[in-house]
């Protein structure tokens, strides 16, 4: 009955987003406002039918309904609540059911946030475009990823539950979440991007308006991601957090076309140039988020992430190919009529930085794909079989990405329009001796390698030209209205929220790729084999064998081994590394023990449980700095949020409009 | 008067010692540099050319993993391979032979640079050079624009133009 | 004069289409797919010297002049156990021949955890362990189980990745037979 019911729901949400697109279409061709308004209550109708569906489904799995072959296949008896309530996502079809949910309630709260312009053609063509996009994922979720299927045969006993990794930790909560958050988010933009390629407007406004979204999608995509490499370290155990797998590559590639977007935008707000360039990235991200979920989905990768079924693939491919065909259509068709004479006026310009930033940006998006697509280009043609591993990635990525680090320390201190040599010299002095300081005492005291240097020296520059932009702000306005240092900072951060959420999040990015250098460059791993109550040493720190224990509970059972860490003779406490085995799957399940410091975590895995002479094999990492990685991506999450934040504005009087707004920033920025 | 005369002054002063303290840096980060990319004296370790090699080879079980990451019992195997290979003299071409006729091409984590490979590291280069020259082109044409001002004859227009709204 | 935007678009265009055709042509095939051709096929099979369970040890030049049946496996992988059945089978209606034996090989496991499996399954054929793994290094394996037979002239005739049937044995076999 569930299942009839879930069916039933999704199906109204289809018929909704069908009839809500003929009755806009046929509401704007003949100017007929009652069917304007019909489209509009279809979007309500479609929101409800996908909570609808979501509430079924996951009201099958909390009561174990094991007739549905989702929840036989994805859950068990002995699945604890928060992993049978995560299970509505752990597989495929679930996650396009998730999918559908977010997307209707980004179509729901976009189409409430234009409801008082939901008579012009620019908002009616982005909501059909945006009901068209649903009407797939519906059609999707009807056709070949199901979740609502009987189990043939009546139902089993017991569940198979779900796949061990996915039960393993309460990140999987949050982590697929987050993600489809941030890739969902992203049709919205995409949908105003076609819409005003369609009635050819050829404003900026709906840039503005669709600001706080991509806004909001690209903080919940960084945070998905961030989040996936802390799964990846914190749960999987292997002693890293990013493996350059293909369907992580799959995330990564909106993100880094969303990044450019997020910078090239400011320069269509300022000079009104790069309109068909920026309706390209946000376009093009559209089609990224498609890309990634048909790596993911349709098994053309090896990957550990990948949901093992392919007949969806074709679907998404074919989606993929409209929207990507529609996207390029309408640029061909367009394009022209948007084009601006605009110009940037100097090299040295905080314009011609997000240039520079948006062509980095893109070749990395660029080294992304062509490495994680080229197996499969390489088996289509000559039907050998390559590997495209870290080792590519890490060779293409690491010089752009150092180059994005320097971008990142002389942008903020360039103002825009075009800079004297003489200012910039004056204001990028200080950070640069930081930079190099830093530099130099990476080489000498630390590592030769040039790339750990840099990233290094450009790292301490970055953080010191933020610090020293965002000091000599707070230490003008402390003057000019004579107000103490605390009251100066606030208001410097209130009046320019989104110069400084920008910077917080240059900070918490800049944090990232200093984490990533130092771990990567002085990480080490070494085994030790242990006797109970043996110690040994590794990098300055005795570790000792304590004890070992089995747990055994309905989901899983665990050997867990007790190691204490010690160093100069002072306990660091009593770390647990384990393995532990579900009943219906053969695979054995490492569980990490991390004790996370500030300049280092000690990484403990159980290799091999206790032989037939009690030994037990350890596994011993040190991994310098990941914990910055973790406290980066919260900055970022607190600079998204800052960015999203309206200023305050402390000049009385008179009301500005959207230009002149424009225009009064640049000059305190200045 | 004094203070008149003396100011031009202190600003050329501090210009040029601002425009020293980057000579000076610029020539510490050649230094830099130089220290960093001179080759290092000294044959490498076994362990770090094991290291070094284990992390060109996919480990077989896994997905996507190196040799040198993987904690399977068939990577282990895999590095003590490459280091009994390493001790007993063969070179890194040999070895890496040995590894692909054993898996196919597929066990290397990084395409060669013959054959269909050489895309992969070509493209994203020859992307990056077009782009940058692109960009260059843009900035060399928009320098050669001259700026539109606006001539006396436009802002006569303009008056005109306005004056006929308010009058 | 086509305008810019028009020409890079339809580049674009020509892209994107050869890549979703790349894709598709992808899709529905195995990524593991490569796994399943073993390198070795028509050249010499390694040489290997292993310890058998019950203390003796086997090598490739005690084999000589007969097929081999090498099976690669271990006591804790799902897909071995499921084909368990089919090699008791085989082994049965085979073991008295002289010109063909069976070797199972250990890959990645411990003995005492071999011995249980052996005594409680009732596996009768020689099982050997790989110390070091370097028998399942020489012969490229990927995982388990895997089976791989050998000509009477040291050949690697054929292999399969994956559990096998009676009849894949026999084929294979046969083939080894016909090789010589």
């Amino acid at each position: 009955m569930k299942a009839t019911l879930g069916i039933l729901a999704l199906a109204f949400g289809g018929g909704a987003c069908v009839v809500g697109i003929t009755s806009l279409l046929l509401g704007l061709q003949r100017k007929n406002d009652a069917l304007l308004a019909v489209g509009r209550k279809c979007v309500a109708v479609l929101l409800v039918s996908a909570l609808a569906a979501v509430g079924i489904m996951e009201w099958a799995l909390v009561s174990h309904d094991f007739t549905i072959r989702y929840v036989a296949e994805n859950n068990a008896r002995s699945t604890p609540l928060l992993f049978t309530i995560t299970g509505l996502w752990s597989a495929l079809a679930g996650s396009i059911l998730l999918w559908v949910l977010i997307l209707s309630g980004y179509i729901g709260v976009t189409v409430r946030h234009f409801r008082k312009r939901a008579s012009e053609p620019l908002v009616i063509w982005a909501t059909i475009v945006m009901l068209g996009v649903a009407l797939f994922f519906f059609l999707l979720v009807l056709g070949p990823a199901n979740p609502f299927r009987l189990v043939a045969g009546g139902a089993p006993l017991d569940g198979r539950g779900p796949n061990p990794l996915l039960q393993n930790h309460p990140l999987m909560a949050f982590h697929p979440p987050m993600l489809y958050l941030g890739y969902v988010g992203f049709t919205v933009p995409f949908a105003f991007a076609m819409s005003s390629l369609i009635t050819g407007s050829v404003g900026e406004g709906w840039l503005a308006d669709t600001r706080r979204t991509t806004l909001i999608a690209w903080g919940f995509l960084s945070l998905g991601i961030i989040l996936g490499a802390w799964w990846s370290y914190e749960v999987l155990g292997w002693g890293g957090y990013w493996a350059w797998d293909p369907v992580e590559n799959a995330s990564l590639l909106p993100w880094l076309t969303a990044t450019a977007f997020i910078h090239s935008v400011m320069v269509q707000e300022r000079r009104a140039m790069l309109r068909v360039w920026n309706l390209s990235l946000v376009i093009a991200t559209f089609c990224l988020t498609i890309l990634g979920t048909f790596l993911t989905r349709s098994g053309v990768v090896n990957s550990v992430h990948a949901f093992s079924e392919s007949s969806i693939g074709l679907w998404l491919l074919v989606f993929l190919g409209v929207c990507a065909g529609a996207g390029l259509a309408l640029i061909a068709w367009r394009g022209d009529r948007l084009r601006a004479p605009g110009r940037i006026d100097s090299m040295l310009s905080r314009e011609a930085a997000f240039l520079g930033n948006n062509l980095l940006f893109v070749a990395f998006a660029f080294v992304v794909l062509l490495g994680t697509v080229f197996p499969l280009i390489v088996e289509a043609i000559q039907g050998k079989q390559l590997s495209v591993g870290e080792p590519y990635f890490n060779r293409m990525t690491i010089p752009l990405g150092l180059a994005l680090l320097f971008l990142m320390a002389v942008a903020p201190a360039l103002p825009w329009r075009a800079a004297s040599g003489d200012v910039l010299k004056r204001r990028l002095l200080l950070p640069a001796w930081v930079g190099t300081a830093v530099m130099v005492l990476t080489l000498i005291f630390l590592d030769r390698s040039l790339p750990t240097a840099l990233a290094f020296g450009l790292g301490a520059f970055a953080i010191a030209g933020i610090m020293r932009e965002t000091f000599m702000a707070v230490k003008s306005r402390r003057s000019a209205d004579k107000i103490g240092w605390m009251r100066a900072t606030g208001r410097t951060l209130a009046g320019n929220p989104r110069r400084y959420g920008g910077l917080t999040v240059h900070l918490g990015v800049v944090l990232i790729a200093v984490a990533i250098a130092g771990s990567h460059t002085f990480g080490t791993k070494q085994e030790i084999r242990l006797a109970k109550g043996q110690s040994a040493e590794v990098a300055g720190y005795t570790f000792t064998y304590v004890g070992s224990s089995k747990s055994v509970t309905g989901q899983k059972t665990t050997l867990s081994t007790d190691i204490r860490i010690e160093q100069g003779g002072k306990s660091l406490g009593t770390y647990a590394p384990s393995v532990s085995t579900f009943p219906n799957s053969n695979q054995a399940i490492g569980t990490p023990s991390v004790r996370t410091g500030v300049l280092r975590d000690i990484y403990l895995t159980l290799v091999s449980s206790p032989n037939k002479t009690g030994r037990v094999t350890i596994g011993v990492g040190i991994n310098p700095m990941v914990v910055w990685i973790w406290f980066g991506g919260a900055l970022l999450a607190i600079g998204t949020i800052g960015a999203l934040l309206p200023s305050v504005r402390r000049r009385p009087g008179f009301r500005v409009t959207g230009e002149a707004e424009v225009e009064a920033q640049s000059v305190s920025v200045s | 008067m004094e203070s008149r005369s003396s100011a031009p002054t202190n600003r050329t002063q501090s210009k040029s010692r601002v425009r020293i303290s980057w000579i000076v840096l610029a020539v510490v980060v050649i230094g830099a540099f130089t220290f960093s990319l001179w080759p290092r004296s000294g044959p490498e370790s076994i362990a770090s050319h094991t290291a070094r090699l284990s992390r060109e080879f996919r480990c077989v079980d896994c997905e996507g993993l190196s040799v040198a990451e993987s904690a399977t019992a068939s990577a282990r195997a895999a590095r003590a391979d490459i280091r009994s290979r390493i001790t007993d003299g063969e070179s890194d071409a040999e070895i890496r032979a040995v590894f692909i006729d054993r898996y196919g091409e597929s066990v290397l984590l990084k395409p060669r640079g013959d054959g269909i490979g050489i895309i992969v590291w070509a493209l994203p280069i020859l992307l990056v050079i077009l782009g940058g020259a692109g960009l260059g082109f843009a900035f060399a044409r928009w320098r050669r624009q001259p700026r539109l001002d606006a001539s006396a004859e436009d802002e006569s227009l303009v008056a005109k133009e306005r004056d006929g709204t308010n009058g | 004069m086509k305008s810019r935007v028009r020409v890079v678009a339809i580049i674009t265009a020509v892209v994107v289409a050869a890549l979703a055709v790349v894709l598709a042509i992808n899709v529905g095939r195995d990524p593991r797919a490569d796994a399943n051709r073993s390198r070795l096929l028509g050249r010499d099979a390694p040489a290997f010297d292993l310890p058998l369970l019950n203390g003796d040890r086997t090598s490739s030049e005690a084999l000589a002049g007969k097929t081999i049946v090498i099976n690669f496996w271990n006591s804790w992988c799902i897909p071995c156990r499921q084909e368990h059945q089919a090699l008791v089978d085989w082994w049965s209606a085979n073991k008295d021949d002289s010109a063909v034996t069976m070797l199972g090989i250990v890959r990645e496991d411990t003995k005492s955890a071999t011995q249980t499996y052996v005594e409680a399954e009732g596996v009768t054929w020689p099982i050997a362990m790989d110390p070091g793994s370097k028998a399942a290094l020489a012969f490229g394996t990927r995982g388990q189980p895997e089976t791989y037979v050998i000509s009477p002239s040291g050949v690697v005739v054929a292999s399969q990745y994956g559990p096998v049937t009676v009849g894949n044995i026999n084929e294979m076999v046969g083939a080894a037979r016909r090789v010589g």
